[in-house]
């Protein structure tokens, strides 16, 4: 393992093979330092990737280099395709992948081998056990994007009912523990809208109104958070549902809180939490948004608009901007026509 | 003006961690004046600006300086003497650690000798696999990111002739290599056994326009697998999922369905950089609607000018119904959205909800400098605007009433659609580390790659460039036709294969490019007009020197070299690189 084992120079089961150095005629810019141990196992490897060696020393060459430096990606394909060669055991291969996934979870290449790995077995993997190993994952590193990538993929290259039967409560966990975390919100919109329809999902109206339901109860909880806004809004333009229908709901969200007014519950159009940093900037946008699809509401989406700019977000003033022009002219083309 | 970012008395793991930053970026915020922190502006507060209550020294206004002897130094040194241990993460990225500083030095106006030269290109063409491309080092397998990496270092540094690093490129086998790269649903996998990404759409689209080898079959379906990683919010994935018909399990025999096909990961400002710019780049070889006319709408001098940008969606074909699209209206909201606040100094994250960080500035802040390539930029609507207001001689209950108190509103620095001000003021303030380089935020250490992608922000905030009309003009006129080889100066010493001789009219012809034996059967004149509406494309991106479109913040001092928004090499090495392989020798004036 690394650091305490013995250079393969200095193997006697190994000296069959002449290491080839990196350089062999180059004097090269920018050089890295490597250790001794480094340059002496990809010296060997350079020399067993150019005579073709397939073999079980060629697997713990590769095994150690990638603990080494588990970026390798050449080192990588060379032990997959001597994997396949060998017929090695690939479940015996996913258990190392277990061990080093954990250790290397920002590294592309240990997500891509464990997906070769499950794709060869195909119906002999074990899916499920695969989603409670991400699951270990994310609870190390939430947002680590190749290892929700993975469950994506997973769910979709199997397709199989009882995997995709976990997911939402498997989101509403993740979003339980963090409601700003974009890439569950990002893996409920896969899950719901975007991976086609499941048996016992054929009703889409009922599917869309418990989305925004859900969408909505936790914009009350926080109503400052951007993930939640554009779930929302990715759910209305995919189901083509106009913006107008959540006026209601948007409206209190506008405006700094009432203090005057009664709160009146109502269960579709939850309002911000006691302690909401209200006005919110998405929900003004949502609002001008909802003025510029209307007839003769074009004046009023650019003043909130102008809102935005001026006072409450300007950092994207230039942004908000180009929207009051945008609402303007829109509006000068629906008078023209 | 400085409000840490609304929690809603909800902490939860993200808002706290957003929090720290908010909190070590104010004390290099020479503006922020908070009142836990003595303000060392306020002449009210103790004398030295070095307080001890502080663990970082709060920098002076007049610290609005770019270090670029200091960035040099850093750079200079990595090239020469090298990267310690701790860099062997990077064993297998090689030409990126060369690009990165190369590109760097290019950007801060330093080029190198000729020594240093030759050496950076022997050192690449040792990278150059025997298998076509280029690996991450000698002896490593080909890779579709590395082959960038070499070829635009090469672009900086090498030259024609032998050992000059252009002519020994093997553009042959490299073809090969992309095309065995190439998936049925239009994505390329980014090496052998290796998996897909829109990077690797990227690379191979930079490097086969580049060195002339872009085609029809090797951009095939490229459109629409680009269009399919596009997510709800606006910005695009790493890959996405193709679904075959009937079942997926059988996808040899089937057919690749339009949906579901889901993206692979949510919105990331990397690989948002990397799906436009490909469409971008995917533009010229898209069916000319009619055959005269240029194909990028933005460099087109025959169409009067467009007063809406194509929103809501840009197509990739003419026809309003048919072809993928991008939604290129959600792509802008969600690219404004991930501008840090005041207090972030105005830098960009990568994703919702994620920290800012350095290197955004280029892969978020340098897609609106892509953007451009689809005719879309702030100036759009004060330009509609003005117009509007001649051609309705000011129609009433528009706006605030006239035209002209609309048009005071845009006169602003420029017409972004960013706060091009408000990045600069991040990398000068916060992203330059104090030994040198610059980085992804502070506390931490600089590093090549941030390096370089703060200093490529840096250049998108301060210039505009975009694909010029007049240079368009210019370079259709001083295109020059390939001529077809005579067989006597074919430069290989492999004689080009045959034309297949069935179904093939009086047109075929010797084509010079030994590569093109795969494609189709294709006229001389076909084949010319495609090279050049290509070449043309890309050579057309230049800066705009007019007022309001440069800024500089601290002052011309600052000034860094443009870059060209698909490559990120500056304009002239790409020119220069471009006519080479296309055989061109116009040099567009300056
Ligand atoms: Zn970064």
């Amino acid at each position: 393992m690394p650091g305490d084992s013995v250079l393969y120079s200095e193997r006697p089961e190994w000296s069959d093979i002449q290491p080839i150095a990196q350089y062999e005629t180059v004097t090269p810019v920018a050089p890295i330092f490597y250790s001794d141990e480094y340059k002496d196992a990809t010296g060997y490897f350079r020399a067993v990737v150019k005579a073709n060696e397939r073999s079980e020393r060629v697997l713990q060459l590769t095994e150690h280099i990638i603990r080494l430096n588990p970026g390798h990606y050449s080192v990588w394909q060379y032990r997959w395709s001597t994997l396949l060669a060998l017929g090695s055991s690939l479940e015996d291969e996913l258990l190392l992948m277990d061990e080093l996934a954990t250790t290397y979870l920002k590294t592309y290449q240990v997500w891509h081998h464990r997906r070769l790995i499950i794709t060869e077995l195909g119906g002999k993997s074990n899916p499920a056990r695969e989603l409670r190993f991400i699951r270990q994952g994310l609870n190390v590193d939430s947002k680590n994007y190749h290892t929700w990538a993975y469950r994506q993929w997973l769910l979709a290259h199997f397709n199989e009912d009882a995997l995709w039967e976990g997911e939402l409560p498997f989101v509403e966990e993740m979003l339980d523990e963090d409601v700003r975390n974009n890439s569950a919100w990002h893996h409920r919109f896969f899950t719901v809208w975007q991976s086609g329809v499941r048996a016992g999902e054929e009703d889409r109206e009922y599917t869309l109104n418990r989305e925004l339901s859900y969408t909505k109860e936790k914009i009350a909880l926080a109503p400052n958070n951007g993930s939640a806004w554009n779930y929302l809004r990715g759910v209305l333009d995919f189901t083509k549902t106009s913006y107008s229908t959540l006026r209601t709901f948007i409206e209190p969200y506008t405006a700094p809180r009432d203090e005057s007014e009664p709160e009146v519950l109502d269960l579709d159009n939850p309002l911000p939490s006691k302690d909401a940093q209200l006005p919110c900037v998405a929900a003004i946008e949502f609002l001008a948004e909802i003025y510029e699809s209307e007839v003769d509401n074009a004046k009023r989406a650019a003043e909130l608009y102008r809102s935005l700019a001026e006072v409450h977000d300007k950092i994207r003033e230039k942004y908000w901007n180009y929207r009051v022009g945008e609402a303007l002219s829109s509006a000068g083309q629906v008078v023209a026509s | 003006m400085y409000a840490p970012t609304k929690t809603d008395n909800y902490p939860t793991q993200t808002s706290i961690d957003q929090a720290k930053v908010e909190q070590i970026l104010a004390h290099h915020n020479p503006n922020y004046i908070s009142p836990t922190l003595p303000n060392p502006h306020s002449p009210t507060s103790p004398t030295s600006p070095q307080t001890p209550q502080t663990p970082h020294s709060r920098p002076q206004r007049n610290e609005a300086k770019l270090n670029k002897q200091s960035h040099i130094n850093f750079l200079a040194r990595l090239l020469i003497q090298g990267f310690p241990d701790r860099y062997t993460s990077q064993d297998a990225s090689q030409p990126w650690l060369i690009f990165w500083i190369v590109q760097g030095l290019s950007l801060l106006g330093v080029g190198l000798d000729a020594g240093n030269k030759q050496k950076i290109i022997n050192t690449l063409l040792a990278c150059q696999s025997p298998l076509g491309g280029f690996g991450g080092g000698p002896g490593q397998a080909p890779h579709l990111l590395t082959t960038y990496a070499a070829v635009c270092t090469l672009a900086i540094v090498g030259r024609p002739g032998p050992q000059g690093g252009w002519d020994q490129i093997d553009r042959k086998k490299l073809y090969a290599f992309f095309l065995s790269l190439k998936q049925p649903d239009g994505s390329t996998l980014v090496s052998p056994h290796s998996e897909v990404d829109v990077r690797g759409t990227y690379c191979l689209l930079v490097t086969s326009t580049l060195l002339d080898i872009l085609t029809p079959p090797l951009s095939a379906s490229t459109p629409s697998f680009i269009a399919s990683c596009q997510t709800y919010e606006g910005g695009f994935a790493s890959a996405s999922q193709p679904y075959y018909s009937p079942y997926f399990k059988v996808r040899n025999e089937s057919t690749l369905m339009s949906d579901p096909r889901p993206p692979l990961g949510e919105a990331h400002g990397g690989y948002t950089f990397c799906a436009v710019a490909s469409w971008v780049m995917l533009a010229p070889l898209r069916p000319p609607s009619n055959p005269s006319s240029p194909p990028n709408p933005a460099s087109n001098p025959q169409t009067s000018p467009s007063p809406r940008p194509e929103y809501p969606t840009s197509q990739f074909t003419p026809s309003q119904e048919e072809g993928p699209k991008i939604n290129t209206r959600s792509l802008v909201r969600w690219l404004t959205s991930l501008q840090g606040s005041p207090l972030e100094l105005g830098a960009f994250r990568g994703r919702t909800n994620k920290l800012v960080d350095g290197c955004y500035s280029w892969w978020v802040g340098g897609c609106f400098g892509v953007l451009e390539g689809l005719g879309i930029d702030g100036a759009n609507f004060s330009h509609y605007s003005h117009s509007k207001a001649h051609a309705s001689g000011g129609q009433g209950g528009q706006g605030e009433g006239e035209g002209k108190s609309e048009e005071d509103e845009w006169a602003d620095d420029d017409d972004a659609l960013f706060n091009k001000r408000a990045l600069q003021e991040y990398i000068l303030y916060a992203a330059q580390a104090p030994t040198g380089g610059l980085r992804d935020k502070p506390p931490k250490h600089a590093d090549s790659y941030h390096t370089l992608y703060n200093l490529s922000g840096l250049s998108n905030a301060q210039h505009r460039v975009h694909p010029s009309a007049e240079v368009t003009e210019l370079l259709e006129k001083n295109w020059v036709d390939t001529p077809p080889p005579s067989p006597a100066s074919a430069p290989t010493s492999t004689p080009p294969s045959p034309p297949s001789k069935t179904e093939e009219t009086e047109e075929t012809f010797e084509r010079p490019d030994i590569y093109l034996s795969k494609l189709p059967s294709e006229s001389y004149e076909a084949w010319n007009a495609r090279r050049k509406r290509i070449w043309m494309a890309a050579s057309a991106w230049s800066e705009d020197e007019s007022e309001g479109s440069v800024a500089y913040v601290g002052g011309s001092d600052n000034r860094v070299n443009a870059s060209h928004p698909l490559f990120n090499l500056t304009i002239t090495h790409s020119r220069g690189m471009l006519n080479h392989f296309y055989g061109q020798s116009f040099v567009v004036p300056s």
